[in-house]
């Protein structure tokens, strides 16, 4: 293999190695597979090929941006963490895969974006601090409306907001999936034994960001908190893994703070900004030109229309 | 009735006069509301709860959730299988009290891996794939109405599932690689399931219901390629499971439901 | 352009702008021939020319119907009193801003001794107007925005747009309408519109989205207006937990009516009518032109009023209507009448009245309701002349009632099903006229014949509407 993959994730704070739960659970899968990755730790998505955070750029110049279709590309280059799994294991990964995102994922999103307080004070302000400048002001708003979009959808509720009653509905269903998570980990260091597959991955992908990250709404944290082996499995893989960022981490309090559900794909919205930019300031300006237009095309009308108007003397001897 | 499997120790008395709606049988339904809803009936069977099934046109919409199936007990309203499984078992009905925590947190995450994933497909089928939604989904689903308002519900209605696909990350996925994720959901299932009887050895679970409901439907529909229905018949202990569900909560009861004019 | 030069006791003006393009090529010759008299004299005058000055967008041949009947004019005092009413008809078309008439002699080359001319001076209202308004109700702010071309094609069509915005709900409508020149009580509308209500007794949610046209034409003494509306209803439930009953009803359903019309309306007041009489009957017809729901309506409504001692005034109202379901899909509750509330049986609740489940008020398909009021000023008539005079005392009486008829049955089950179970109620109060579209009430009430289900407002009642039994 001439070059390795590029990797472009988010960057990490709190002692995790990206704050998103996309970037890092492909970071993840690629420390246990053991993938040799060169990874660009940035927070301008912008500068990603894709447009958006995760993106793996292959040596064949492919962008690939959906966590599941990195993995695959992954096991093709026989980077395999699920190598030793048996049949049934397999299949368990699947199902559980699948309880995370039917059951924590919304959850997840509404914590870091849907929720006010978490989102003004940790999401909003963890993004505007860490992009640069113009897009500081406008990106972490229309992540947000992205996120809650998706939310919508998945809730198939097009008018949903923010609530005591959907947080309510959500935690439980959340609460419910991490208990679940938790059983079925077990004593075990890892879900299928002592070597970390693709579940562990998504499992630390979902819920590292959840328990690292400095949430002031922190109701669904405290529950991750309590639940034990599931907190060790977190930072086990951090230090196992991923030592550097967990030891940066106990160094220096970072001052702000932030964290991502998933930051999807926001991005390929980049080129439609730009031209909604200049579409707006253009339609300002014609918007201006065209009601001042009104007004001078009445006037010219009148004055087309109403010769006899400006001369009703020379009418009236006419007549 | 037919065999009732579990006997509630503390039965709430369940009303005679409980029912379940879905969209119309003949002309309206689509392959993943009567998917959802033989898997509400398949659970119902199992816990030995009658309910009689209404088909009314408007079902999607007096739904609480806009979800089919709804059951409608007393005064109350319930609708998908999570919450009515949640709700038989507030009154005292429940198949899975006899597993473990371990083997209770499987049969979420496997009944979480039919929804993620086969019913996904189900309706990226059916509204994705344009011949499917042409032929026979925006025709069938807009059935009880008439110009122009069929032809405006029926895009919407597409609109909205691709949306969501678009959500989830389907959006970009063509139709082979989602016949692929039904393959390795049924390899994931057939796996589970092994020689076993049920998922969980000799009793059936809500997850048993689930997975009966969704691939008995995709077995018996016919859509415009018979793909879908193929990569399930690859796996023949999954087929040999519906037809036990079906012959023992169904095929007694009655010669003229739905299910046995297909075997 | 911008004048209008009409000949007199022309037949009315044929179609077409290029009347008074060149006026004086088609001179009337009959006009011409008495140039016999020297002196201006108020009985005999010849309106010889109308000017109107001002004119910009407005298409000359409209205004020609409605200045014409001034070249009839035969003597001065005619002349003004036709040119006044000329003025009032071009202020009704709702094109112009002002309108100032001016007569003089007549001058130049032609001119007759006993010649006049008329000038109206119109100022024209702009191109686009546009209008902003907030409103707030309970819980529920919305900004109204509104549009309007008062003049879109030059003929007095008007082309409106309403869009309103609110927190819980946006509606627009778009409206066009059209009179006929020189006619304009015969006119025809278009619309296109979105509208949402919410409706709390029947925990009920309702989003319309419909077209409609509609021709209004005067017809001896009445109004008649024919109606074609295509209507997509969507209805929701409002709370979480509604009625079964109102759960069946969710759902989408394509109305088309025909319907009809008729009024007649001679009372001197439509808010605090002192005399005079309302007929108003409403029929529609749904189905008959597609869409899925089918049924049939009739609906009317009788007011009276008589004048009697110390300016009180006597009034008596009736309503009544019956909505029959045709084939075999019962009738929706978007489609049923509801009764009961400050503008119909005061003393009950807002259209809570009737059949119900659960506390949702389905309404019903039949219903009658009278009332007998007796207006008279404030006692000691505080401000006579002036504030005053837009409050009034009322005693009143009304009773009612609303079923569900079975159709099997015969007429005379059903005048005995409307017989029994009646709700009645009276009172007194006092209602405040708002300019001449709305009124407010407060009244005491105390309602009788009360059936079990019904939800009464025993005491002070406070209601504002522009329809009031």
């Amino acid at each position: 293999m001439a070059t390795p993959d590029e990797l472009f994730c988010w960057e990490g704070d709190f002692g995790l190695p990206s704050v998103s739960t996309e970037c890092l659970l492909v970071l993840a899968y690629a420390q246990f597979a053991g993938a040799p990755l060169k990874v660009h730790k940035i927070s301008n998505p912008w500068r990603s090929p894709s447009g958006s955070l995760p993106a793996l750029r292959t040596n064949q110049n492919e962008t690939l941006t959906r966590p599941a279709d990195i993995i695959i590309h992954l096991r093709k280059q026989k980077f395999n963490a699920d190598y030793d799994l048996s049949a049934k294991e397999g299949a368990d990964s699947l199902a559980f895969i699948s309880l995370m995102e039917e059951k924590l994922v919304p959850a997840l999103i509404y914590t870091f974006w849907v929720e006010p307080k978490n989102y003004v004070e940790l999401t909003r302000s963890w993004y505007s601090e860490h992009m640069p400048f113009p897009l500081s002001l406008f990106l972490p708003g229309r992540m947000q409306r992205h996120q809650l979009d998706k939310l919508r959808l998945l809730r198939e509720d097009a008018s949903l907001e923010a609530g005591d009653e959907l947080e309510k509905e959500l935690y439980r269903d959340a609460m419910e999936c991490i208990n679940l998570l938790s059983q079925r980990l077990g004593s075990q260091k890892f879900f299928f034994g002592d070597s970390p597959s693709s579940l562990d991955a998504y499992v630390f992908g979902h819920l590292a960001p959840l328990l690292k990250s400095r949430l002031p709404n922190a109701k669904l944290q405290q529950h991750l908190k309590s639940v034990e082996n599931l907190t060790h499995f977190c930072s086990d893989i951090l230090l196992l893994y991923f030592p550097r960022d967990a030891r940066e981490n106990s160094n220096q309090k970072p001052s702000s703070a932030a964290e991502a559900g998933g930051d999807g794909d926001e991005v390929p919205y980049k080129r439609r900004k730009q031209l909604l930019s200049a579409l707006f300031a253009l339609g300002a300006m014609l918007s201006y030109a065209f009601l001042t237009g009104i007004v001078s095309i009445q006037h010219q009308q009148g004055a087309l229309l109403e010769p006899p108007h400006h001369n009703p003397e020379q009418d009236e001897e006419d007549g | 009735m037919n065999v009732c499997v579990f006997i509630p120790t503390a039965a709430e008395p369940w009303p005679e006069n409980a029912t379940l709606y879905q969209p119309l049988k003949e002309d309206q339904i689509l392959l993943s509301d009567c998917a959802s809803s033989l898997a509400v009936q398949a659970y119902l069977r199992m816990c030995g709860l009658p309910v009689q099934v209404v088909c009314r046109a408007n079902a999607e919409y007096m739904s609480p959730s806009g979800k089919i199936p709804f059951i409608h007990v007393g005064n109350q309203v319930v609708s998908e299988l999570g919450p009515i499984v949640q709700f038989t078992k507030a009154k005292g009905h429940s198949l899975s009290d006899g597993l473990d925590d371990v083997q209770r947190a499987e049969m979420k995450a496997y009944m979480e891996l039919v929804n993620n994933m086969l019913l996904t497909a189900e309706l990226f089928i059916q509204w994705c794939d344009d011949a499917t939604a042409a032929e026979i989904s925006r025709p069938r689903y807009s059935s009880p109405y008439s110009w122009p308002l069929n032809n405006i519900l029926a895009y919407q209605k597409q609109w909205e599932v691709r949306r969501k696909m678009n959500a989830i990350g389907w959006g970009g996925k063509t139709l082979e690689q989602v016949y692929e994720d039904v393959s390795q959901c049924c390899q994931a299932l057939s796996q589970r399931l092994g020689t076993q009887p049920y998922f969980f050895s000799k009793q059936p679970t809500e997850l048993d219901a689930l997975v009966f409901g969704h691939l008995f439907t995709i077995i018996t529909t016919r859509l415009t390629s018979g793909e879908l229905a193929e990569r399930i018949k690859g796996f023949s202990n999954l087929l040999s499971f519906c037809r036990r569900i079906e012959q023992t909560y169904f095929e007694d009861k009655t010669k003229n439901t739905k299910l046995s004019k297909f075997v | 352009m911008g004048t209008v030069h009409a000949r007199s006791l022309d037949p009315l003006p044929m179609q077409g702008p290029e009347l008074g393009v060149q006026p004086d090529d088609i001179e009337a010759p009959g006009i011409e021939q008495e140039p016999k008299q020297e002196v201006l004299e108020n009985r005999n005058v010849v309106v010889q020319q109308v000017h109107i000055d001002g004119l910009g967008r407005t298409k000359e041949d409209l205004l020609t119907y409605e200045i014409a009947d001034v070249f009839r004019a035969k003597s001065l005092i005619d002349v003004m009193k036709k040119s006044h009413e000329a003025r009032q008809k071009l202020l009704r078309l709702g094109i112009f801003r002002k309108v100032e008439v001016l007569i003089d002699t007549s001058r130049g080359e032609g001119a007759l001794p006993n010649g006049l001319d008329v000038t109206f001076e119109v100022t024209e209202l702009r191109r686009l107007t546009g209008s902003y308004n907030t409103m707030v109700g309970n819980n529920e702010g919305s900004m109204v925005l509104g549009l309007k071309l008062p003049n879109a094609l030059g003929r007095a069509e008007k082309l409106t747009f309403q869009f309103s915005y609110g927190t819980k709900e946006t509606s627009y409508g778009l409206s066009f309408f059209k009179p006929q020149p020189g006619n304009f009580e015969r006119n025809i509308s278009l619309n296109l519109y979105k509208v949402m209500g919410q409706f709390p007794w029947s925990s009920l949610r309702e989003t319309d989205r419909g077209v409609s046209a509609e021709l209004t034409f005067p017809m001896w003494k009445t109004s008649q207006t024919l109606k074609w509306e295509g209507v997509w209803r969507e209805l929701g439930c409002l709370a979480r937990t509604p009625s079964f009953a109102i759960r069946k009803e969710s759902g989408h359903t394509l109305k088309s009516s025909l319907s009809h019309a008729m009024v007649i309306d001679t009372r001197n007041s439509s808010i605090l009518p002192r005399r005079g009489g309302l007929l108003r009957i409403h029929q529609e017809l749904a189905g008959f032109t597609g869409g899925d729901v089918s049924f049939l309506k009739e609906d009317f409504e009788i007011q009276l009023n008589k004048s009697l001692f110390w300016d009180s005034v006597l009034s008596a109202s009736l309503w009544s209507g019956l909505v029959l379901p045709i084939g075999d899909k019962p009738t929706s509750i978007a489609d049923r009448f509801y009764l009961g509330g400050p503008t119909s049986i005061r003393g009950f609740s807002m259209y809570s009245v009737g059949p119900q489940s659960e506390g949702d008020y389905l309404g019903g398909e039949a219903y009658w309701a009278g009332g007998l009021h007796l207006y008279t000023p404030l006692p000691f008539r505080p401000a006579k002349g002036g504030f005053g005079d837009l409050f009034r005392t009322h005693f009143f009486l009304n009773a009612g009632n609303l079923c569900n008829l079975n159709y099997g049955e015969g007429p005379k089950a059903h005048l005995k099903k409307l017989a029994e179970c009646v709700r009645w109620s009276y009172g007194l109060g006092v209602l405040l006229r708002l300019g001449n579209i709305a009124r407010l009430e407060l009244n005491y009430c105390i309602p009788m014949g009360v059936q079990s289900g019904d939800r009464i407002c025993d005491g002070v009642q406070f209601g504002a509407g522009i329809r009031f039994l």
